[in-house]
């Protein structure tokens, strides 16, 4: 109970739960960008964020097997380019990898109901994960950990992992905190900036508003839904990199509870809206290391879980979401 | 007839963002009559409708139907239910967060090998345990429980179906029928507020049930007949023609034997016979005591039927009064054929 | 999709005649073991019990439009509800069947309970409540060591006795009628559920929500109608299909996958029909539960063990050909392999 008291226990959680909250709100976009524009839960959408991951895992051992890069020196010193080049790559990976999932499996559903597209998206989800399993049991001791292809497998430190508060302190915070806000707060600020000012955030901000008039008025919506895919995915496969960094180990499984998190925050900030998903991404970064640490790890999920349900309740369109009416 | 309206909006306005879409409009609908409300696209006709069918909450002003405003009451039922949602959350609350240490005291300490259990036992000591250990759990699950329910219900206190259940029917102006069910099921869903089968009734298929539906059934075909869509009440409603698809919608508004019906552009997309069908049509359900409110744009069919007609321009109300008055009002000229016209 | 009483002059049948074939056909698997040794019938007894869960999931999804993605869940409170009940090392004891009893009306409760908050939100929202509702309940499971066992299990559970005759483990056959008469009865039920005015009042909420409040139809009040019944059949499923491997197995096999397992059954057999729910069924569960595995053997038997390589395991690609499945349906054929309109006469 005392350790409600410990301000270091407390600060060293609230640190956690932030550098968690910035990938978990860089996730939510991808959600949130994509409800706003086609209403359709990208149910695929986490488990592209594990294949990014996966992408990462093997070009880190590509890396290191060419020499590139020595093993014995990962968490030691840091490689900020092996960093930057992964967060491009993987970003670049997932973006294009969504465009060919929208083009190929929800683009042909645009008519049909609601259902049948979210349906069509749980489909895809599985059968990434299915790549993802398969992915993880290819024939390289280059895949960290080895092991069985289900198996989680390790990811190195790609930056020291030295605490930069100094050998004695209790709170630990090294080079993978601070690449995590190096790299996400740059992200949203370019995203917001993006829609907000250019001619192609324009017209997506229309197509969100009202998908036919957007056409009428001369928008390329397939256009603009493709940009959406690809803007998102570029944000989950440069999340991916971060998440491996962070948290050392990745497995095929992991995208469902990362896309829980992340649509979760989504819905918490209001679903649709960037600067809700980002925010949402933070709290439930922080609910969930506060959870972690004082109610029990094994009680987080159903923490969480309670959180929505009394979101959904009291506040529906979320923290900073629009009320929408039916068009009748 | 008695003297109250049998529909009274009273001062209403509607407010979408910046968008004023109905300013402060009153208007009164005198029970059995026929009245129109017409006005350019975008006056805010379809809105008022909305409006008055619970559709949309009005921003500010009220509507009476019979005398009454339409919205749930905080009466004793509201409370009730606030009441019931609190104490079945907090018992709820109490007993998942001591789940264990009820087990414990309640279920293992009571039992001894190849007895029965004792269930009044149980159950005893399991309500002291929860008297005793779920005080905190039992008041926060209770708060929570009570304001979400208070929450939910002020958000729905004016509803659509709380407006139809007081005697409203609507026609949708972008036709809203339910196209993977027959004719005669959607008119028949029409009839669901008169009918009373409840569960059981229907698991089971009991006679009253079975016999309530066959009842359903012949309505709904001399419904279908009456607005002149002959005797294939089992087609699917999308296989309809357009023009037909409008008067099953008024088949089906008129199923729930309303008070009022609203029709929202009843002859859009129909030729001049189908109209003239229309206004028959129209005539009829008014002689069944039926009061009839209409947006249209037909001028025929609005100058030929209404006894009252209300011009919106807009958002607002520009003019009231029978055909002839509203045909020489300037203003409603002026909004319909623009100003240089007039000239 | 559902054009169903009005179609009959008469009252709609008991079964309709796709659902007689069926059933008939069903009714006769066992006898023709008698001549062929084909060993079915046991794992057939499988797709008896998704099939009932696969009903209960096509009244939420199917006639009530919901996406419902935490249906495992309610399998899982059946289960769990039955076995606390009913085994022996529990107190209680109270026999098969008022123990499947308890499991129907657990299971109906929390679903409604469940559903609740989000009666009056977007479709979606109910989606990902169900969906985390699912991963919780699990999670409780583990949890609540002291009484569900953790991550052990509760078994053994009762066999099933039907007019004084006990079942055994070692005569299929007899699960399997029961199990078959279990299946008839709840499609019956759903049935006239599907041709009253419940079920009229789910197609009309499925159809236009909006239209169909604007004909005084609660829409609250049908789709928890629906969610109880829907998770009280799971539960049903759940309870039976425990039953069968006498142990309710631990929480983590109640995960998403089997949900998407219901899901499939509705989606591939025919959303919105019953006849299809049990071809489905009969698909994807054959698949999964015995095609798959008797591949896994029969390769095992080549000498292609399954340990060497992930890709030569078949089961291994359950994942793939769950997503295939929805995904292609989706796109092909949108009504299933039953179509709802054609079903029901």
């Amino acid at each position: 109970m005392f350790e409600w008291f410990d301000s270091d226990v407390l600060l060293q959680q609230l640190l956690l739960g932030l550098s968690n909250g910035m990938i978990i709100a860089l996730i939510a976009l991808g959600y949130t960008m994509v409800y706003g524009i086609i209403e359709l839960i990208n149910f695929a959408h986490g488990d592209l964020f594990m294949l990014g991951s996966f992408l990462a895992l093997t070009l880190v051992g590509v890396a290191m097997n060419c020499g590139i890069v020595d093993p014995e020196l990962m968490g030691a010193s840091s490689h900020w380019w092996l960093l930057g080049t992964l967060v491009l790559v993987c970003g670049v990976f997932c973006g294009g990898l969504n465009l060919c999932i929208d083009h190929f499996a929800y683009k042909p559903l645009r008519r049909a109901s609601k259902l049948s597209q979210l349906v069509a998206a749980i489909g895809v989800s599985f059968i990434i994960v299915n790549v993802g399993l398969f992915w993880g049991g290819l024939p390289m001791d280059i895949l960290g950990g080895g092991g069985a292809a289900a198996a989680p497998k390790d990811f190195p430190h790609l930056v020291s992992d030295t605490n930069l508060l100094g050998e004695e302190s209790f709170v630990v915070m090294t080079w993978n905190d601070v690449v995590i806000f190096v790299v996400t707060i740059p992200l949203m600020i370019a995203l917001t900036l993006f829609v907000k000012f250019t001619k192609l955030g324009m017209a997506m901000r229309a197509t969100a508003q009202h998908a036919t008039a957007a056409r009428l008025m001369g928008v390329d919506v397939n256009k603009v839904i493709a940009a959406t895919f690809a803007i998102g995915g570029f944000l989950g496969g440069a999340a991916s990199v971060l998440y491996a960094n962070y948290n050392s180990t990745v497995s095929f499984q992991m995208g469902f509870r990362a896309g829980m998190d992340a649509f979760t925050a989504a819905v918490l900030g209001g679903i649709g809206s960037l600067p809700g998903a980002m925010l949402g991404g933070l709290l439930i970064g922080l609910v969930r290391a506060m959870s972690d640490q004082y109610v029990g790890s094994e009680w987080t999920n159903v923490v969480v879980f309670s959180l929505l349900v009394l979101i959904l309740i009291f506040r529906p369109t979320g923290l900073l979401g629009l009320k929408q009416r039916e068009k009748v | 007839m008695s003297a109250v309206p049998i529909i009274e909006v009273d001062g209403v306005t509607m407010r979408f963002g910046g968008l004023v879409a109905v300013n402060d409009v009153s208007l009164m609908v005198d029970q059995g009559s026929i009245t129109a409300v017409i006005g350019p696209n975008g006056a805010g006709k379809t809105t008022l409708f909305n409006a008055i069918t619970g559709v949309y909450d009005p921003s500010a002003g009220r509507v009476l139907i019979a005398g009454k405003e339409t919205v749930v009451p905080l009466d004793a039922k509201a409370w009730w239910s606030f009441a019931v949602f609190g104490i079945s959350s907090a018992f709820l609350a109490a007993v998942f967060l001591h789940a264990e240490g009820l087990w414990l005291h309640a279920v293992t300490e009571n039992y001894e090998y190849l007895k029965p259990f004792p269930w009044m036992k149980g159950i005893m000591d399991a309500a002291a345990y929860v008297i005793a250990h779920g005080g905190w759990a039992a008041l926060v699950g209770g708060i929570l429980g009570a304001a979400g329910r208070f929450a939910i219900w002020s958000r729905t206190r004016r509803t659509p179906e709380i407006v139809a259940e007081s005697g409203v029917a609507r026609t949708f102006q972008n036709i809203r029928l339910f196209p993977e069910l027959s004719l005669a099921e959607n008119v028949m869903v029409g009839m669901d507020r008169r009918m009373r089968a409840g569960f059981c009734a229907s698991l089971l298929r009991l006679p009253s049930a079975s016999l309530e539906r066959r009842h359903a059934r012949e309505e709904a075909a001399r419904l279908i007949e009456f607005v002149g869509l002959g005797t294939k009440i089992d087609a699917l409603a999308r296989s309809l023609p357009y023009g037909h698809q409008r008067r099953l919608e008024i088949a089906r508004a008129l199923a729930s034997r309303p008070s009022v019906v609203l029709l929202d552009e009843p002859a859009a997309g129909m030729n001049p016979t189908e109209t003239v069908e229309l206004m028959e049509l129209i005539r009829r359900i008014q002689s069944t005591r039926t009061t009839v409110v209409l947006i249209e744009h037909h001028m025929r069919v609005v100058m030929g039927i209404s006894e009252k007609i209300a011009v919106l321009d807009h958002g607002e109300k520009i003019a009231q009064g029978n055909p002839t008055e509203i045909r020489n009002d300037p203003r409603c000229i002026e909004a319909y054929l623009g100003k240089e016209d007039l000239g | 999709m559902s054009q169903s009483p009005s179609t009959v002059h008469r009252p709609a049948g008991l079964l309709s005649r796709g659902q007689c074939i069926l059933f008939g056909a069903l009714l006769a698997l066992p006898l023709l073991e008698l001549v062929f040794d084909l060993g079915i019938s046991a794992p057939t007894r499988f797709v008896l019990g998704f099939a009932i869960v696969g009903i209960g999931l096509n009244v939420v999804v199917g006639f009530t439009g919901l996406l419902h993605l935490g249906i495992a869940a309610f399998m899982a409170i059946g289960a769990y509800a039955f076995a606390i009940l009913t085994c022996t090392i529990y107190p209680f004891q109270i026999g098969f069947w008022p123990g499947l009893l308890a499991a129907l009306l657990i299971g109906a409760v929390a679903g409604a309970f469940l559903g609740a908050p989000t009666l009056r939100l977007r479709g979606d929202y109910l989606a990902i409540v169900t969906l985390g509702f699912g991963e919780i309940v699990q999670d409780l499971l583990k949890n609540l060591e002291l009484i569900t066992k953790g991550t052990q299990g509760i078994n053994p559970l009762p066999t099933p006795w039907f007019f004084g005759a006990t079942f055994a483990s070692d005569t299929p056959k007899s699960w399997y009628f029961l199990y078959l008469g279990i299946l008839l009865a709840c499609t019956m039920l759903v049935r006239n559920l599907e041709h009253s005015r419940i079920g009229r009042q789910w197609f009309a909420v499925r159809e236009d929500e909006l239209a169909a409040r604007c004909m005084a139809i609660r829409p609250d009040r049908v789709k928890l109608t629906a969610l109880a019944v829907g998770a009280g059949l799971a539960a049903v499923g759940g309870a039976l299909l425990a039953s069968l491997i006498s142990s309710t197995g631990e929480p983590g096999n109640y995960d998403f996958q089997i949900s998407i397992l219901a899901l499939c059954i509705v989606i591939v057999g025919g959303i919105g029909s019953l006849t299809g729910v049990i071809v489905g069924a009969l698909v994807m569960v054959g698949m999964n539960s015995i095609l798959l595995p008797m591949l896994g053997q029969k390769l095992q038997q080549a000498g292609i063990g399954t340990t060497t390589s992930v890709y030569l395991a078949p089961d291994n690609y359950k994942y793939l050909l769950f997503g295939l499945a929805l995904v292609l349906m989706m796109r092909f054929k949108p009504k299933g392999i039953v179509a709802a309109k054609e079903e029901d006469h």
